[in-house]
């Protein structure tokens, strides 16, 4: 059974139409969806948590249907908001601890779990301290404490490296590439291309409330393509290499090398020998999410 | 040479029981009654309400004292009865219940709690009626303490007896509690419709506070300069008061409804019409989140 099904979903704020006629099945594991601003990612969070019910179409979390099967979904589901969630006026193990008594923990068994997953992200020493004195950082880290601390099945992450500095985000991508390895299936919602790249294996690409993609990240990560920079003027390499059948083409510093029916490497191999080009660097194209996402907006 | 090993436990699933939607009411509910009273929070968040709570014991603690001095404090020689006593409280009352509705409506949402909520096996109608049940059950706790306080001093300091007068006047128990639960249906509601319009607990609480005063200061103007009877029907402040004496069988003032030529009765209803259009608009104020 995968994290979620939906067919046929349309949603629209009055006269704005946010998410037009997704069908989608999204398989168990991390999951990304990424998209720009706008393009419908919280929209669809809040649809999958039963927050907004949909205009048309059908949508089923983790088997049970939306908004039917509402309580049995939220049972089992955590959330991170992008926005802010914790109240100041609590210590972190208060709260925690209280998210997970409403997610029907026993008392004394929330408290303890509060503890154990605070400590997870890192948040040991201040959990005895007022929210309201937490870098954003902290206040990160305790907003997935809470998402996870009634180890739901999955969890709805929006946006969780926003706000963080280079070393926060690390360990927050960090963390949320662990929680396969716990058990928990994650969908991790980003308009950062890198950080979905970075932590999930399957991705979901939305674009002004539509699909542009959806399929495992293995299929995006690597291309036909060979990568090559070379020492000195190109000219006369690219010419052999156009003269022999390859297509090139500009990528930033490098020459990206595409043979149709044919391997680039042996090409670029061959005419650089034949050229008396000097070769810098070769490697395998890695195309990113970002290519599939321009190319999709130049469609 | 004994040997020692250090264990990651890392990330442990819970494997234990899981109490579903009903564990979540009642988290809510206990949560509802730690935040009115300040619990598990810092201490400047306890001040107000156990003041409050001190104060409105306070007569009742004198009056108990004093019985222990005189040696006897009979119903008959009581400065105060149980019917005056929710006179001699009123404003701190209605302060106590504007200060409750507002700590149970506004940090979830100036806080963006209502976040957490959605993700959890709750309905928008679970968590305004627990929210509700919060503010009615503190509240109740806040009115009809005094009054067991009273009960039992003057049990104490009866000639009958305790077992004796505990007995005997048991009736005034039942009497004070359904007061107390008129109390609460007639402000609890307003302040709690009031709480949804404002970011800041304080200004909820005294804009829950003035709405009722105010309101019901001028229907009380219209009456007795104006001679416009039908606005005693505004008096929302005094329709309680108004239904206690008539609970209590008593007469400690004369009400604002009662001069306007209204019956109890007629209070008792305009009560529970008031509480209902509050609840309601309290309901639509929340219909975009399910």
């Amino acid at each position: 059974m995968g994290i979620a099904s939906v067919s046929g979903l349309r949603f629209s704020y009055g006269d704005i139409v946010a998410l037009d006629g997704i069908d989608l099945e999204i398989p168990s594991g991390p999951v990304g969806l990424v998209g720009a601003n706008g393009a419908g990612k919280t929209t669809f969070l809040r649809l999958l948590l039963g927050i907004l019910s949909p205009g048309t179409g059908t949508i089923e979390v983790l088997g049970a249907p939306v908004p039917g099967g509402i309580l049995t979904v939220r049972d089992r589901v955590g959330y991170m908001p992008e926005g802010a969630c914790l109240p100041g006026d609590q210590t972190a193990a208060d709260f925690v601890g209280y998210a997970a008594e409403l997610a029907g923990l026993p008392v004394r068994a929330a408290r303890q779990r509060a503890s154990d997953v605070l400590t997870l992200v890192g948040l040991h020493e201040e959990r005895f301290r007022p929210i309201a004195g937490f870098s954003t950082g902290m206040l990160q880290r305790a907003k997935l404490a809470q998402a996870i601390v009634h180890d739901p099945e999955l969890v709805l992450l929006d946006e969780p490296t926003a706000g963080l500095d280079p070393e926060g985000r690390e360990e927050m991508l960090e963390l949320i590439t662990r929680l396969h390895g716990f058990g928990i299936n994650a969908l991790v919602s980003s308009h950062v291309l890198i950080d979905i790249e970075q932590t999930c294996e399957w991705v979901v690409m939305l674009d002004g409330g539509r699909v542009l993609r959806s399929g495992p990240l293995t299929d995006l990560s690597v291309a036909e393509e060979a990568s090559v920079q070379v020492l000195g003027d190109t000219a006369d390499f690219v010419d052999g290499l156009q003269r022999a059948g390859g297509v090139v083409s500009a990528d930033g510093d490098a020459l990206r090398v595409v043979m149709e029916g044919g391997d680039p490497f042996d090409l670029v191999r061959d005419v650089a020998a034949a050229t008396g080009t000097a070769i810098r660097r070769l490697g395998q194209r890695r195309i990113t999410l970002e290519d599939v996402f321009l190319e999709g907006d130049d469609a | 040479m004994p040997e020692g090993a250090v264990f990651d436990l890392g990330y442990r699933p819970h494997d234990g029981p899981r109490l579903g939607r009903r564990g979540a009411l009642a988290a809510l509910f206990r949560d509802g009654l730690r935040r009115v009273l300040g619990l598990r929070r810092r201490a400047r968040s306890k001040v107000l309400p156990w003041a409050l709570l001190g104060i409105a014991l306070l007569p009742a603690l004198f009056f108990t004292a004093f019985g222990v001095v005189l040696g006897d404090l009979d119903v008959s020689n009581t400065i105060f009865g149980h019917a005056d006593y929710f006179d001699l409280t009123g404003t701190v009352s209605l302060i106590f219940v504007a200060l409750a509705g507002s700590e149970l409506t506004v940090p979830d949402r100036a806080s963006g709690t209502m976040a957490i909520y959605a993700s959890r096996p709750l309905t928008i109608g679970d968590y305004l009626a627990v929210r509700a049940a919060s503010l009615g059950a503190v509240v109740f706790g806040f009115l009809y303490l005094p009054h067991v306080v009273l009960h039992l001093g003057r049990a104490w300091t009866s000639s009958r007896g305790f077992g004796s007068y505990v007995v005997d006047e048991v009736t005034v128990l039942w009497e004070t509690a359904a007061a107390s639960m008129v109390f609460i249906v007639a402000y609890a509601p307003i302040v709690f419709l009031v709480g949804t319009f404002s970011k800041r607990t304080s200004v909820a609480a005294a804009a829950g506070f003035g709405s009722i005063v105010f309101v019901s200061g001028g229907a009380a103007a219209l009456v007795e300069e104006g001679g416009l009877d039908v606005a005693g029907l505004l008096a929302v402040q005094f329709h309680p008061g108004y239904v206690k004496d008539w609970i209590m069988s008593a007469d400690t003032q004369h009400w604002v409804p009662e001069s306007a030529g209204f019956q109890p009765w007629v209070s008792l209803v305009v009560i529970g019409v008031v509480a209902l259009l509050a609840l309601g608009a309290v309901r639509a104020r929340y219909r975009n989140v399910q």
